[in-house]
């Protein structure tokens, strides 16, 4: 079986400074992929690619048969809808919608809204308390919550997140890793963007960026156990 | 979602929508005064033109002689026309007559009619009211002080040899010939004259449009083949004119006012796209295309224009109201087909101020959620 996510020799150019340089690694579906490095690796770059919301300089990233390098941008933007589930350190959740319609939202920029699908998602991240709550009226974890909920509403292939527990206490955080270890127990491919070790050692393979290059793919199958 | 959506981004920045909503509530409402206006004012305005002479006279044929005389009989083939916007007729009857040695012009004429379409005269005295009146005249202000004539005075008037004899009823001024005459009733200056059933000329005043008077006075043309119908050009000319000044002004001041709101709106646009661009940074990554999410803010700008459209238009009847009794002398009545245009005029100027909403489309989801 082809592997869900192949990048090939992939570059990225911000003038003369190269973000990635000649990365190549694949994915397999149902992964829990953990992209590691210091600050300025290089690694929301790749992540930013990989979700359609930047586009490659040179080399070649495919993603469930889709080469992103050719997609123009009307058709990165149904890419993103119909292929990706984003989670992001800041949430990013819209200030003056519920939590019901932000996740109704990735909904209606998809196909057609359900309320019914939506309160079902929200629930299975613990907020079916909270369906009418505006993000300021919600606890960090939460929000994060609510974000996992909208990332997950469209069953996308591949779910993106980015420092998913940058922002959060520790009790929050173990509960967003819990619901990410759900999701990928339940046949979802999740790639986290993360400078903790820790929850690097959660993922089934390890891809460690250094100045734009890659470094190394590790396996902490042990560690994980 | 659409409406849910858009409920939710009305309720979000609520200041600045309302600056917005208050700029165009405010154009709305001067555009909806002023096109109550233009449609009352014009109507308003042309009866007023009729209280201002005659615009249309009955003549004998052009190149006949002189002496020529119109059958009074055409006063009743006018007035079985019936049209409505035949304002007033009068007939007049000229005649060389004498007071004393004086030599003068009397004007035989039916007073009502006169009083109708010459309210302005200043006169000094009374009025003839009845154009039966017998015994009374109007004498002009050049004629008074030649012939040494006040109100209650009496005048012998002689042409030929035969007399008749009224008492002066008012002097009048109208700075035109008829400074010159003496105003009676038209059967007494045919007596003198022995012109009876003959008149001069018939002067009518007609309200309307130039062209509604211009349509009149071919209808009048045709009922009186072999007379010279034709419209006092000057009159019609200049009312004409007065009516397309009104309107241009009304037209350009709608125009700036437009322009003001749509300057009102796009400051208020361009701040509030400014905090927007993370909201459509996201719905970018979340997949929502451009035209979908500038969908979303334009039904907004909408939506504000159609309220403040509404709320304009309403203010406007009350504004026009205000001007048209402190300016028109007149009542103006709120005209329903002005909503519509006022509501188009004014999601027109909040679609056009929505412009810096339009630039969000060009923004790029990776450096907003990077929080560039």
């Amino acid at each position: 079986m082809a592997p869900l996510v192949q990048v090939e020799q992939l570059e990225k150019r911000f003038g003369e400074v190269r973000a990635l340089d000649r990365v190549s690694f694949e994915v397999d579906a149902g992964e829990w992929i953990a992209i590691m490095g210091p600050s300025g690796s290089g690694k929301t770059t790749l992540i930013n690619i990989l979700g359609g919301l930047d586009h490659p300089s040179a080399g070649r990233v495919v993603v469930d048969g889709v080469e992103i390098g050719s997609l123009a941008e009307r058709e990165l933007t149904r890419y993103r809808a119909d292929k990706i589930g984003f989670v992001f350190q800041q949430f990013h959740l819209i200030p003056y919608l519920t939590a019901l319609e932000n996740v109704m939202l990735a909904q209606y920029f998809h196909s057609i809204t359900d309320e019914k699908d939506a309160a079902e998602a929200l629930r299975r991240v613990g907020l079916s308390d909270r369906l009418s709550h505006v993000p300021a009226e919600l606890s960090g974890g939460e929000q994060q919550r609510v974000a996992i909920a909208r990332a997950l509403i469209n069953q996308p292939k591949l779910i993106l997140a980015d420092e998913p527990t940058g922002n959060l206490d520790e009790v929050n955080e173990a509960v967003v890793l819990k619901l990410l270890h759900e999701l990928n127990e339940a046949g979802h491919t999740i790639l986290v963007v993360t400078h903790s070790q820790a929850i690097g050692n959660l993922a089934d393979r390890r891809v460690e960026l250094e100045h734009g290059r890659l470094a190394r793919i590790s396996a902490p199958s042990l560690a994980k156990e | 979602m659409f409406l849910r959506i858009l409920w939710k981004l009305l309720g979000a920045s609520r200041g600045r929508l309302a600056v917005a909503l208050i700029a165009l509530t405010s154009g709305a409402a001067v555009c909806s005064a002023l096109l109550n206006v233009n449609l009352d004012a014009e109507r308003k305005l042309t009866q007023e033109f009729r209280t201002l002479g005659a615009n249309v006279v009955i003549a004998p044929p052009a190149g006949g002689s002189e002496a020529a005389l119109v059958d009074a009989a055409v006063l009743d083939r006018v007035a079985a026309l019936r049209l409505p916007q035949i304002v007033a007729t009068a007939p007049y009857l000229y005649v060389a007559a004498n007071s004393g040695s004086q030599p003068v012009i009397l004007a035989g004429t039916w007073f009502d009619q006169v009083a109708k379409m010459n309210s302005w005269w200043k006169v000094e005295g009374g009025w003839v009211s009845s154009r039966d009146d017998h015994e009374h005249c109007l004498v002009g202000f050049t004629a008074a002080r030649q012939l040494g004539l006040a109100p209650g005075s009496s005048v012998q008037l002689r042409s030929g040899d035969r007399n008749i004899s009224l008492t002066v009823a008012g002097i009048v001024t109208t700075g035109g010939a008829e400074d010159n005459q003496i105003l009676t009733n038209l059967d007494s200056s045919q007596a003198l004259a022995g012109l009876s059933g003959r008149v001069s000329l018939v002067q009518v005043s007609v309200s309307g449009t130039p062209s509604e008077i211009e349509g009149v006075t071919r209808k009048l043309a045709d009922i009186l083949p072999g007379l010279d119908v034709r419209p006092v050009r000057q009159i019609a000319a200049a009312e004409g004119t007065i009516l397309g000044r009104i309107q241009g002004l009304i037209f350009w001041t709608i125009a700036l006012i437009l322009v003001l709101s749509m300057l009102g709106v796009l400051a208020s646009m361009a701040a509030l796209a400014m905090e927007r661009r993370q909201d459509v940074g996201l719905m970018k990554a979340l997949g929502g295309t451009v035209p979908r999410i500038m969908r979303l803010f334009l039904a907004e700008a909408g939506t504000l224009g159609a309220l403040g459209g509404l709320l304009g238009f309403l203010l406007g009847v009350i504004l026009a109201r205000w001007i048209g009794e402190r300016i028109f002398g007149v009542v103006i009545s709120a005209r329903i087909e002005v909503l519509p245009i006022t509501i188009a005029l004014t999601i027109g100027v909040a679609l056009a101020g929505a412009f810096p909403l339009r630039l969000l489309g060009r923004v790029r989801p990776a450096e907003i959620l990077r929080g560039e």
